[in-house]
């Protein structure tokens, strides 16, 4: 069954300019959300996860731009369109949440308010059909006396119910596409927990595409339909949550996967990758990791070439030099 | 485990609240007793807001505890010669007293409720209604004396323990005048140790001097050689080498072979003070040992009804503190312990100055804390860099220029250059990406091997508890609920909290049932205004009646593993 795709990136490249240079922070990132579907970026940070979501959502700051490629939303090409009219697919068409609830709210203005002015903006409903949506969507995510919320302002409410509200929020205008930058990092576990099981029983009434931010490779596994392993700026791996999990193919994801200390495991030696996550102003030629991959010496490309993407099985791709030896 | 475990720090009963608005008070931490051996990783972990950080803190004094005790012995009393021991001895006489009149007052007040039952007694409460009326008087009077003379016990028993934490037992002695002699005798000597230890010291303090001065005139023009050896070099290194250059047109007049004579005069001299100290030291064990040997158990007062018994005996001869109480020291004297008792904190970023190098940053702690001249700073300085593997040129950068790993290697340089024997980590991994903090909790594993250290780890990630610790608190709302060895606590948790919490946890699985009833709902309350009973009992699924009105005391429901739970109080009676 062919599922519709709600999100298409394509080729994208994107530069930052510093200190009159430009500077290479995106390069050749392809990957599509479908509907229903949660796709997970992972990366540390640095790794050009964020700027992704901030070049879908067009939100990139001023010296950063999108030099090629194509983000395509419901079928529209957002990188041809002008600034006012991306803003129309703004919180309609796509919805953010973002890592900090308290800095997403307008500390002045009740949740009530807040909630109304974007129901009116893009459901085109009258204030009081506003407001009986607003305690329908609060309950929808979970919030007790939806009616009493209405009048706190967001200083009254602790982080989790904060980001309630938030999701709230972003569900209310009824997006194609949901985008959550690192939505649970400034919770606590239990609250995480709470948060990531909403998301996934949300996810099937919203009939809509997740793009889903984390550098937490266990929030994850609980979340991801698909994974896209981002690293410094350029995508090594990608393929469904069974495929990377089980079988993980780049020597950085595998690294990774070593480095999180692991409440499941028995026994765990500290792995860490070696050397330091590379500056985007550094130079690396080849392989952006190869600094750090233990296999440099065995390949003699990984210094000069850059890899491509390669599928190894159906839907799993893998950008490596030694992967591509091995297959052939 | 054949070797025996050497006690680090103690704590009792530890309280930390903090004033609220309303004359109210925030708890922060309640109640919360352990002890750290040395060599020991020991993991705090729970929610924010459980408290984690403020007993870091507290215990490092810098927040000031409400009550209980904190005690260190990780540096002897002769080291530092605090001047609280002697206060409290000149005290003790007092606080025996005080304990006996508490007690006699608290007799009389017995009599007196005894007096008025007996008339209570004679009356017919069910009888006329002016009868039933007297009766019900009298009672209320008798319960508040009852009352009254509990708190009398209370404060008599509290006086005998503020001695005992001095002297143990002897408090009950008779003959106290004569151990308060003795005690003071061993504290002359302390002072004696003390004065020996300080003009110790600066020798040491010259003696290392003399071995950088030794150390550079001999081996600058290799280093020098070293770096220009590199080709092209970066702007620090460029500084690095000009000040190369500068240390040896210092250390050009050096003589080399009378430094050395020097240090082999020095050798004996410190010596012969090491001798002086501990000469002291035993003269002092000997006269608190005959204190001990003289008096322990013998004519005891019978000052309460409980003093006589030998399992009250006991129990104060453990309030004997051994180690230095850091709640009574003064400022000074904290400020020379502050070596020992470190601290990494979560945002390295926010604990650097940014308007100075990192070598500036590192060497200010010798500046404040020790005397040593500028050359053996700075190449204490190099070899720490050395030691949390930076380079010497990161010497002259500056923190923007660092990566997050860096800058948290730069606070925990910072932290273990003087030396200290415990460091508190306060979610030093929490902010670093994950092949990041790998690499921080390997440095953090090398350098507790190398350096002896105890390390304090507080944490909200129960995945790095578990491979890095040994042993585990896990708090709730500044109340312990579980201790335990890490091995234990996640393979057989016991508090339904701790459960909760390992659910919770994102795990590195795929296809995981989800079970709705089995996440835990609602959020952690405030501490200003606490639930009653066991602070868990409002998100917990086995709670009972008794949790909702009494705190579950701390039990060892199994062999070293501690949980504070009523579910498990019954199956010890049972």
């Amino acid at each position: 069954m062919e599922r519709e795709k709600v999100l298409d990136v394509k080729n994208l490249y994107a530069v930052f300019k510093i200190q009159k240079k430009e500077y290479e922070v995106l390069h050749d990132i392809s990957f599509d959300v479908h509907r229903n579907e949660t796709v997970c970026i992972v990366g540390e940070s640095g790794c050009g996860k964020s700027v992704t979501t901030l070049c879908v959502m067009g939100l990139l700051p001023k010296n950063g731009r999108v030099i090629s490629g194509s983000i395509e939303v419901d079928g529209t090409d957002l990188t041809k369109l002008s600034a006012n009219e991306v803003r129309k697919f703004r919180g309609k068409k796509m919805g953010m949440i973002f890592q900090e609830p308290m800095t997403a709210l307008n500390p002045l203005l009740t949740i009530g308010y807040q909630l109304r002015e974007n129901l009116m903006l893009h459901r085109l409903v009258d204030k009081k059909t506003a407001d009986k949506m607003a305690v329908e969507y609060l309950t929808k995510v979970g919030i007790a006396n939806p009616e009493s919320r209405l009048k706190q302002y967001p200083f009254q409410l602790s982080g989790g119910l904060r980001q309630r509200v938030l999701i709230a929020m972003v569900l209310s205008a009824q997006p194609d596409l949901l985008i959550a930058d690192e939505p649970t990092t400034a919770l606590d576990v239990t609250i995480q927990k709470q948060v990531l099981s909403l998301l996934n029983g949300l996810k099937k009434d919203m009939n809509a595409g997740i793009m889903f931010i984390t550098h937490d490779l266990g929030v994850v596994a609980e979340i991801a339909d698909k994974v896209v392993v981002l690293y410094a700026g350029r995508k090594v791996e990608e393929g469904s949550a069974q495929q990377v999990f089980n079988d993980p193919r780049h020597p950085y994801t595998v690294g990774l996967m070593k480095a999180v200390p692991n409440v499941d495991k028995d026994e765990f030696v500290i792995e860490p990758i070696p050397g330091m996550f590379p500056n985007i102003t550094e130079e690396i030629p080849g392989c952006r990791f190869n600094p750090r991959c233990a296999y440099t010496k065995q390949c003699p490309l990984c210094t000069k070439e850059a890899p491509e993407m390669l599928e190894v099985e159906p839907g799993h791709f893998v950008a490596c030099h030694l992967v591509k030896e091995n297959a052939q | 485990m054949t070797t025996e475990k050497k006690k680090l720090l103690e704590l009792r009963k530890l309280k930390k609240y903090f004033p609220a608005s309303g004359g109210r008070s925030l708890k922060a931490v309640e109640d919360v007793s352990f002890v750290l051996y040395q060599g020991e990783k020991f993991g705090v972990v729970g929610e924010s807001g459980c408290g984690k950080s403020t007993l870091g803190r507290t215990i490092l004094q810098l927040y000031q505890q409400t009550s209980g005790s904190c005690v260190y012995y990780g540096k002897s009393i002769q080291e530092l010669n605090p001047k609280y021991i002697r206060k409290e001895i000149s005290k003790l006489k007092s606080y025996q007293q005080d304990a006996s009149r508490f007690y006699q007052k608290s007799l009389e007040v017995d009599k007196k409720a005894a007096e008025i039952n007996e008339q209570a007694m004679s009356l017919d409460p069910d009888g006329s209604s002016k009868d039933a009326k007297k009766y019900d008087k009298l009672r209320r009077e008798v319960l508040k004396l009852e009352l009254q003379s509990k708190e009398l016990r209370k404060d008599a028993s509290r006086s005998l323990r503020e001695g005992s934490r001095t002297i143990g037992s002897l408090i009950l002695c008779k003959d106290l005048d004569k151990i308060v002699e003795l005690f003071n005798k061993a504290e002359d000597e302390v002072k004696a140790a003390h004065d020996t230890f300080v003009s110790y010291d600066k020798l040491k303090t010259q003696f290392e001097a003399n071995e950088t001065a030794i150390d550079q005139a001999l081996n600058v023009d290799a280093w020098i050689a070293e770096v220009e050896g590199k080709g092209e070099l970066n702007e620090q290194e460029q500084y690095h080498l000009a000040d190369l250059k500068y240390i040896k047109s210092q250390v050009a007049g050096v003589n080399v072979e009378k430094l050395k004579a020097d240090n082999e005069a020095l050798r004996p001299k410190m010596e012969e003070l090491e001798a002086e100290i501990k000469k002291h030291h035993d003269i002092e064990m000997g006269y608190r040992q005959e204190a001990f040997d003289k008096y322990h158990g013998k004519d005891i007062l019978p000052i309460t009804e409980l003093t006589l018994d030998k399992e009250y005996q006991d129990k104060l001869d453990r309030n004997y503190e051994t180690g230095i109480n850091l709640a009574k020291l003064t400022p000074e004297e904290m400020r020379s312990i502050r070596p020992d008792l470190q601290m990494v904190f979560q945002d390295p970023a926010a604990s650097l100055d940014p308007r100075e190098s990192i070598g500036k940053a590192i060497e200010e702690v010798f500046e404040i804390h020790t005397k040593l001249p500028k050359s053996v700073r700075r190449q204490r300085t190099l070899r720490l860099l050395n030691e949390v593997d930076l380079k010497a040129e990161h010497y002259y950068a500056y923190p923007h220029s660092l990566s997050g790993g860096m800058k948290q290697r730069v606070g925990i340089a910072r932290a273990i250059a003087l030396d200290p024997s415990f460091v508190v980590l306060d979610e030093a991994v929490s902010a670093l990406d994950v092949s990041v903090q790998a690499q921080i909790l390997q440095l953090l594993n090398k350098l507790r091997d190398e350096n002896n250290l105890t390390y304090l780890f507080i944490t909200h990630d129960l995945g790095v508890v578990k491979h890095f610790c040994d042993r585990v608190l896990v708090m709730y709302l500044g109340n312990t609920c579980e201790l335990a060895d890490s091995w234990d606590l996640f393979h057989n948790p016991l508090h339904p909290y701790t459960k909760s919490l390992l659910d919770a946890v994102p795990r590195m699985r795929l296809g995981q049932e989800e079970n709705e009833e089995d996440i835990l709902q609602g959020e952690v309350p405030s501490p200003i205004n606490p639930p009653s009973g066991c602070p868990f009992h409002t998100r917990c699924k086995h709670c009972m009646d008794i949790c909702r009105k009494e705190k579950p005391k701390s039990v060892e429901a199994e062999p070293n593993h501690f949980v504070s739970c009523h579910l498990y109080d019954k199956k010890k009676e049972n």
